[in-house]
């Protein structure tokens, strides 16, 4: 989502030359002045990452000085041959403005990316799944949705399932996965299809996080193994499911269908509860 | 992402409606929404023939808003013709539909029958295992989903088509989605069914069977006949109707209840 715009905009837009010959005279200028100039977080202090959500934690460290850089190139390009100075000046200030608003995401560390959107997941949880005062207005509940935390869910509910089977364990992880996954396009397209308005990812992106107190059931029900208490388990977890898809079902169609709408919704989970259940 | 647009679009009036990302060209096809379809508002330049759906209009397919008047029910609409397709008596069902026959019955119903088949079938099995032999165990065999999916929606699916087709080729009128309607409704009287196929008696199980067998079959053969209009052609066409109805019926009864 908010690397779409990396794609488009021009390496160095008052230079002339195409991008594929200002990437290879880069290139050449990073290797023949060494490894120091071509540092993979370097982030430029003017331009602000191109974000739109409150949640994404600003974790884009200083830029470090050129000059520091430079300095620390020079030293450990003396034993080699020595490079002229202005092409290395020249190199790293077209680094710093080339590089400059596109490739924040392309070019953090990995564990940067990674923290980023764990935060989201469990912003996003604690906004659908929690009692938060935004559940009365569903456009502001998941307005920075994503589709990995309904991933996470999805494949824990089926390798929970498939763990507890006894037999025919793949079969039992590809139902359910395939219950799940195909489920929560099918409720879109219902919503849809009723003559509801909401957008399709948001809405796959809600059923994936409502799926998080089922994931916490099955959790449990691996655990321990008395029919008696799975039953009272997964109904807590099945009430706690429909109360957090809710609202946003509720309000996206007309009232006369709202109905029609739940049901589905209420049959997926109930299902899903079913099998928790029966799985041995 | 713009966010100042959210707060400016023509929907945000709409209480607890989340509106949908705009773009400059979509922007003019929401001053339309009242007169075209109810449909959404697909994302990206909207088709030429959005207004006038012609029925040749290839992009139609892929479009939502193309489907949605075979959706256009509301839930009190839907719980009255669920119920009525427990009666097999009137064979007005198609009076009862009219001008606006709807998919979500077919969808729905076979997708609980779906379900019901295979919670309902492991439990009955289980049961009926149990009354023989005292020490079986519980165990949950993931086949009945499949069997049951493929079955039920098999069914739902080709005999309508099937029927449709024969009967274009025989000259009589037919219309697709009545046909797709109606046999989805007559699923409905097999949820009750399942439930009630739990009880291990293996007489009383036979019994329900030819019963809830009976009245779908019934249900489906007085309202293809009401509609087709009883000629002597046809009537091999009703006896095959009635006969695959009882043949699903009894299908459900052996393999999910056996």
């Amino acid at each position: 989502m908010s690397n779409s715009h990396s794609d488009t905009i021009p390496l160095h837009p008052s230079n002339s030359q195409s991008d594929i010959d200002e990437i290879r005279s880069l290139i050449d200028d990073s290797v023949h002045s060494g490894p120091a100039v071509v540092l993979p977080a370097r982030h430029p202090a003017t331009i602000p990452p191109p974000s739109s959500s409150p949640f994404i934690s600003s974790n884009i460290p200083p830029p470090p000085p050129i000059s520091s850089s430079s300095s620390l190139q020079k030293l450990q390009s003396v034993p080699a041959a020595p490079p002229p100075p202005p092409p290395v000046g020249n190199s790293s200030s077209i680094v710093a403005n080339g590089f400059g608003p596109p490739p924040n995401t392309l070019t953090e560390p990995v564990l940067d990316t990674v923290k980023r959107d764990l935060w989201r997941i469990v912003s996003n949880l604690k906004l659908v799944v929690f009692p938060n005062p935004f559940r009365e207005d569903p456009g502001k509940a998941l307005r920075d949705w994503d589709l990995w935390g309904p991933f996470f869910f999805i494949v824990f509910l089926g390798v929970a399932l498939s763990w507890s089977a006894s037999v025919k364990k793949s079969q039992v992880f590809a139902v359910a996965f395939a219950l799940l996954a195909a489920g929560a396009v099918i409720l879109t397209l219902n919503v849809l299809l009723l003559g509801g308005h909401i957008i399709f990812f948001q809405s796959l992106s809600l059923l994936g996080y409502c799926l998080f107190p089922l994931d916490v059931g099955a959790l449990i029900c691996m655990l321990k193994d008395n029919v008696v208490a799975k039953v009272i388990i997964v109904c807590l977890a099945l009430a706690w499911s429909s109360w957090a898809a809710y609202p946003f079902m509720s309000s996206a169609v007309n009232p006369n269908r709202k109905a029609l709408a739940l049901y589905p919704v209420l049959l997926m989970y109930l299902s899903v509860g079913f099998l928790i259940i029966a799985i041995d | 992402m713009d966010e100042s647009s959210y707060w400016n679009l023509p929907t945000s009036h709409l209480l607890g409606s989340v509106p949908a990302v705009v773009n400059e060209e979509s922007e003019a096809s929401y001053g339309r929404r009242g007169g075209g379809g109810r449909g959404y508002q697909t994302l990206g330049p909207p088709t030429e023939g959005f207004d006038q759906q012609s029925q040749n209009n290839w992009k139609g397919v892929f479009s939502i808003s193309s489907y949605t008047q075979y959706f256009d029910v509301d839930t009190d609409v839907v719980v009255n013709r669920f119920i009525s397709s427990f009666y097999p008596a009137g064979g007005d069902f198609f009076n009862k539909i009219g001008a606006n026959p709807d998919l979500y019955g077919l969808i729905w119903i076979t997708t609980t029958l779906v379900f019901m088949l295979a919670a309902f079938g492991n439990c009955a099995t289980y049961l009926i295992q149990k009354r023989t032999d005292r020490t079986t165990s519980w165990s949950f065999d993931v086949g009945y989903v499949n069997a049951a999916a493929c079955g039920i929606y098999g069914y739902s699916l080709v005999v309508p088509v099937a029927f449709y087709f024969l009967l274009r080729y025989l000259g009589s009128n037919a219309s697709l989605v009545r046909f797709l309607c109606m046999w989805g409704y007559s699923l409905s009287i097999f949820i009750p069914t399942a439930f009630l196929l739990l009880i291990p008696v293996e007489i009383l199980r036979w019994i329900i069977t030819l019963i809830a067998g009976t009245a779908s079959s019934c249900f489906v053969t007085l309202n293809l006949t009401s509609y087709i209009g009883g000629s002597n052609d046809l009537r091999m066409m009703m006896v095959a109707a009635f006969l695959l109805q009882m043949a699903l019926a009894i299908f459900i009864k052996v393999w999910f209840f056996p």
